[in-house]
């Protein structure tokens, strides 16, 4: 439920895998770093709900595109749920930012297309 | 059970509940921490997050698939109604696992026998020929012409192998003993594959005319007489009184073409293409890679007209027929498989129906809550899912204790033939129970058991639950629902029942008639034995032979008497001859007269007890020079002299003739289930023949004599040998055990559809009686006397018995059909049998009903009316 809905965007159908994969690409991270990092990264445009993003972990997890494991991190008073990148799952990312690329362009294309020559 | 169950569906990896919520909790804390400058964090937090239960459900669902979840959340609820029924669920479970253990185990024994007698051996590719005629039609052996032939022009095979029967002696240091094997072509265990224990097949010329003497063992042969000791191997080994080199052990249980104790190499000469006449070899190919039996079957009739152009006189009506070599034990005796495949079905039907009856009458008393239970909205599927799954439960579990019945019922069959019979049906010593037939039986059970699960649960969620509550609360008469169902389901029952009990019965008759039949010799105390004497004796040496044995054994103080015969009574091989009367034409279609060819000491008929009807036994005094003398049967003096004297008639037997002296008692040579044949006796002196068999009368055990005798004749002459040493009483139990197996499979099928039955039957009654308590009680009220509802619930179930007996005498008659081959002294459709059986089954039926009708009869009045 975002609060000001003109501010944010709902996030394209299909990406959210990609972008959990990306933001774990950078290390290991807890389902609410995860949602934290995707926010401030795409300066607060993209929300996720939390009510896709577990069952959308989850569903990673399944697949072996990433792994999940209690651990505690140095500092914390206890364990929490960590998840990290497996060795599929950065292969898959790769897959699927160069599928995403080549769609941006193609849209771009379309929408702006290049003058003649 | 079911929380295992459930260990194992749940996926690996899948995280708990608790670790769920726990997952969570922990990002509403984080969540909360960032917001905490907002008055409320939590709550902010919270709100953030959204619906967390819906979340937690979201995940879950994620890994555990609802209808994993609900099939668990049914075999549960099943297993916890079950519980609540163990009588139901024990008499279920009890009569499919005897329908599928029983099935199983026979059905297995006969798929092992009939469709894999060479579990060891590429049994696909490998067939057999046999040189065939209209005369005769289930001949099974070949020439040497025929082998050289289809070697040469048969493509579709890629090599032909011969094996021909072989008996001679094996030398040991005490003695000799008789061995039975078969001369094969040197290719042959190249051909079948045969794997070995020690060494190899023969080499290539092992066969040829002159090549040195080699022999193959098998493994029984190799562990009991030469101790299984590696050594034997290159041993030299006297066989049939020639040294042979020992190049090969074969592996355990491997027989073929069936069990054999050696083999030595068949000469294959320069002439063979040119014997058309010797048919005595069974000829063995495999089947070229790619080719067909079709071809095969093709190009062998082309082989089988060239050899009638080239033998018109000996060849002119034969063809090759060939034949899957699993055939070859079980090519006349495809009646039996299809009596026990019979059978078994018949008996996994029976358990089905049972069942399958007891399962519809739980669900007709069910019928109120199944009601309830749609009035209440629980949608039709989820109802029909819960009672399958009830079924299936049952299925499953009888299922488990079926294969373990069934392993069981085929060690037990496979104990039950004993070992001296066991190593002739080939295949026997692998018989284990057979997946694809326990797959079947398994899908049978479980299919009827859905099915029948889900006719009244059709009926059931459809019913108008007003009608059926309401019904239920008042306890009438209107209990009829599925009562017609069961009732045919029991007719069906009873005339399974009756079908199996006539068969068993008619076995079991037969099975008394052969004992009680007089095969014309005593059985008592009598030992006998077979004794081949080394090859190439003269006749004067071999009379000595014979007079010295006789002369020992004469001497031995628990020996009453000895004496000798060619082949022993009820011992299947028979020795025939041809004769002529003098004076007398051939018969009209010009075959010659024909009768068993025994050659007798004067000890014989003392020894085998057999009984002079007129004249005079062999005696010492017909001697090599006396006057040939013989004496027959009652049997051929009838058919030759009928009502005329026999004594001093002449025979004309190998060109001479002989002054029959005396005429004897019939005795069956072959078996007893076979026409008597006539027959000859000579003296063994004036006749002599290097095959014979002894009969020694003792005081004693006759088995205590073995040694005596063995001593005996290894004293007189160590290469006369010994072989089949058995009482008399054991030939016989040789010669029926097919038939104690046969009757005892089928006795103890017929026992368990019978117990079907009666619990079918009375569980019937009972139930019917349950229903109606009210109504008795009301009629006997009104002035009723019990004899009546005594005779009316019997009555009813009794009705029922008679249908089904009706029905299964129709059923009886057809399967006894099947049966007449083994039959004996009593026809497939005897009277008497059926009437009995008939008879039985109408009196258990009314056991099975009178105790029900009688708890009906004595219904109190006042306390059912009351309720």
């Amino acid at each position: 439920m975002a609060r000001a809905p003109d501010a944010k965007l709902e996030l394209v159908q299909g990406t959210l895998d990609m972008l959990i994969l990306k933001t774990l690409a950078f290390g290991p991270a807890h389902g609410h770093g995860i949602a934290t990092q995707i926010r401030q990264s795409s300066r607060d445009v993209l929300t996720v709900e939390h009510g896709s993003l577990y069952p959308a972990l989850h569903r990673l997890v399944r697949q072996k595109l990433i792994a999940a494991r209690w651990e505690r991190a140095p500092g914390a008073a206890r364990e929490y749920k960590y998840y990290r990148l497996t060795v599929a799952g950065r292969r898959a990312l790769a897959r699927q930012e160069s599928r995403w690329n080549a769609l941006v362009l193609a849209i771009a294309n379309v929408m702006q297309p290049a003058p003649e020559a | 059970m079911l929380a295992r169950l459930r260990d194992l569906l749940r996926r690996s990896g899948a995280p708990s509940d608790e670790e769920i919520a726990r997952e969570l909790r922990d990002h509403i804390e984080f969540e909360a921490q960032a917001r905490a400058g907002e008055p409320d964090p939590y709550g902010a937090a919270h709100r953030a997050f959204g619906n967390v239960s819906r979340t937690a459900e979201a995940v879950h669902t994620l890994w555990h698939p609802a209808w994993i979840e609900q099939s668990v959340q049914d075999l549960r609820l099943a297993w916890r109604s079950l519980r609540r029924t163990p009588t139901y669920a024990l008499a279920v479970c009890i009569t499919l696992a005897l329908g599928i253990g029983a099935a199983t185990a026979v059905y297995s024994m006969v798929e092992g026998v009939f469709t894999s007698p060479y579990p060891l051996l590429p049994q696909d590719q490998l067939l057999w020929i046999a040189e065939r005629t209209p005369r005769c039609s289930d001949c099974y052996e070949g020439s040497p012409a025929a082998l050289v032939a289809l070697r040469q022009h048969v493509p579709a095979l890629s090599s032909v192998a011969a094996a021909s029967p072989w008996s001679g002696a094996f030398r040991t240091t005490g003695g000799s003993e008789m061995t039975s094997g078969f001369r094969v072509t040197a290719n042959l265990f190249a051909i079948i594959d045969a794997p070995f224990a020690l060494g190899h097949g023969f080499p290539e010329g092992a066969d040829a005319p002159g090549a040195p003497g080699a022999a193959v063992l098998s493994y029984d042969f190799w562990r009991s007489r030469l101790a299984a000791s590696s050594g034997a191997l290159d041993s030299t080994i006297t066989l049939g009184g020639r040294p042979v080199t020992v190049v090969g052990v074969l592996a355990r249980d491997v027989a073929f073409p069936e069990a054999a104790d050696v083999y030595l190499p068949y000469p294959v000469s320069a002439q063979a293409a040119n014997d058309f006449e010797s048919r005595s070899l069974v000829l063995v190919g495999r089947l070229a890679p790619g080719a067909t039996m079709q071809a095969v079957a093709a190009q062998a009739k082309g082989v089988a007209r060239q050899l009638a152009r080239q033998s018109p006189r000996t060849n002119a009506t034969w063809t090759l027929v060939p034949r899957p070599m699993r055939e070859y034990h079980t090519d006349d005796v495809k009646g039996l498989r299809t009596i026990a495949v019979a059978s078994a079905i018949l008996v996994l039907l029976a358990a089905c129906m049972s069942a399958a009856n007891l399962l519809v009458a739980r669900l007709s008393t069910r019928r109120p809550e199944l009601a309830l239970r749609a009035a209440l909205g629980v949608r039709r599927w989820r109802l029909a899912r819960h009672l399958l799954a009830e079924s299936l439960v049952l299925a499953l579990v009888a299922g488990a204790v079926g294969v373990m019945l069934a392993h069981w019922g085929v060690s037990a069959l496979h104990d039950m033939v004993p070992v001296t019979l066991a190593r002739f049906i080939p295949g026997w010593a692998h018989l284990r129970v057979d997946g694809r037939v326990l797959l079947f039986t398994l899908a049978v059970s479980i299919a009827s058991m859905a099915g029948f699960a889900l006719v009244p649960v059709v009926g059931a969620t459809r019913v108008d639950v007003q009608s059926v509550l309401g019904d239920a609360s008042r306890s009438s008469t209107a209990g009829v629902h599925g009562v017609r169902l069961r009732s045919v389901l029991v007719v069906l029952e009873v005339t399974v029942a009756l079908v199996l009990i006539t068969a068993s019965t008619l076995l079991t008759r037969s099975i008394h008639n052969i004992v009680a039949a007089d095969p014309g010799v005593r059985r008592d105390h009598v030992l006998t034995m077979n004794l081949m004497l080394r090859g190439g004796l003269t006749d004067s040496a071999m009379r000595d032979v014979y007079r010295r044995v006789d002369a020992a054994l004469g001497a031995q103080p628990d020996v009453l008497s000895a004496g000798f015969i060619s082949t022993l009574p009820l011992s299947n091989s028979s020795w025939g001859t041809s004769f002529e009367i003098p004076g007398r034409p051939p018969a009209p279609d010009g075959r010659p007269l024909t009768a068993l060819d025994q050659r007798v000491s004067p000890g014989y008929a003392d020894a085998a007890g057999i009984r002079i009807v007129s004249g005079r036994w062999i005696t010492a005094a017909d001697t090599a020079d006396g006057e040939r003398v013989a004496v027959v049967s009652t049997l051929l003096a009838d058919r030759m002299w009928p009502g005329a004297p026999v004594i001093g008639r002449v025979l004309v037997v190998d060109g001479v003739p002989w002054h029959i002296v005396g005429v004897v008692a019939n005795v069956y040579y072959g078996g007893l289930d076979e026409p008597l044949r006539p027959t000859i006796y000579r003296p063994v002196l004036q006749a002599p023949s290097g095959e014979s068999a002894i009969a020694v009368w003792t005081r004693g055990d006759p088995d205590a004599a073995r040694d005596v005798v063995r001593r005996v004749v290894a004293g007189v002459d160590p290469d006369a040998a010994i072989g089949e040493v058995m009482s008399m009483r054991a030939l016989e139990s040789r010669h029926i055990s097919g038939y104690r197996v046969m009757a005892a499979l089928v006795t103890v099928l017929a026992f368990v559809t019978l117990l079907i039955a009666i619990v079918g039957l009375s569980g019937l009654v009972a139930y019917g009686v349950s229903q109606r308590t009210r109504e008795f009680g009301v009629r006997l009220a009104l002035g009723a006397r019990a004899s009546d509802i005594l005779a009316h619930v019997a009555g009813g179930a009794l009705r029922l018995a008679a249908l089904g007996i009706a029905a299964g005498a129709v059923g009886a008659l057809a399967f006894a059909r099947l049966l007449t081959a083994l039959l004996y002294g009593v026809g497939p459709g005897d009277p008497i049998t059926l009437a009995a059986a008939s008879a039985a089954l109408f009196v258990v039926a009314l056991a099975a009903a009178l105790v029900p009708a009688f708890r009906a009869a004595g219904v109190d009045p006042a306390s059912t009316l009351r309720e």
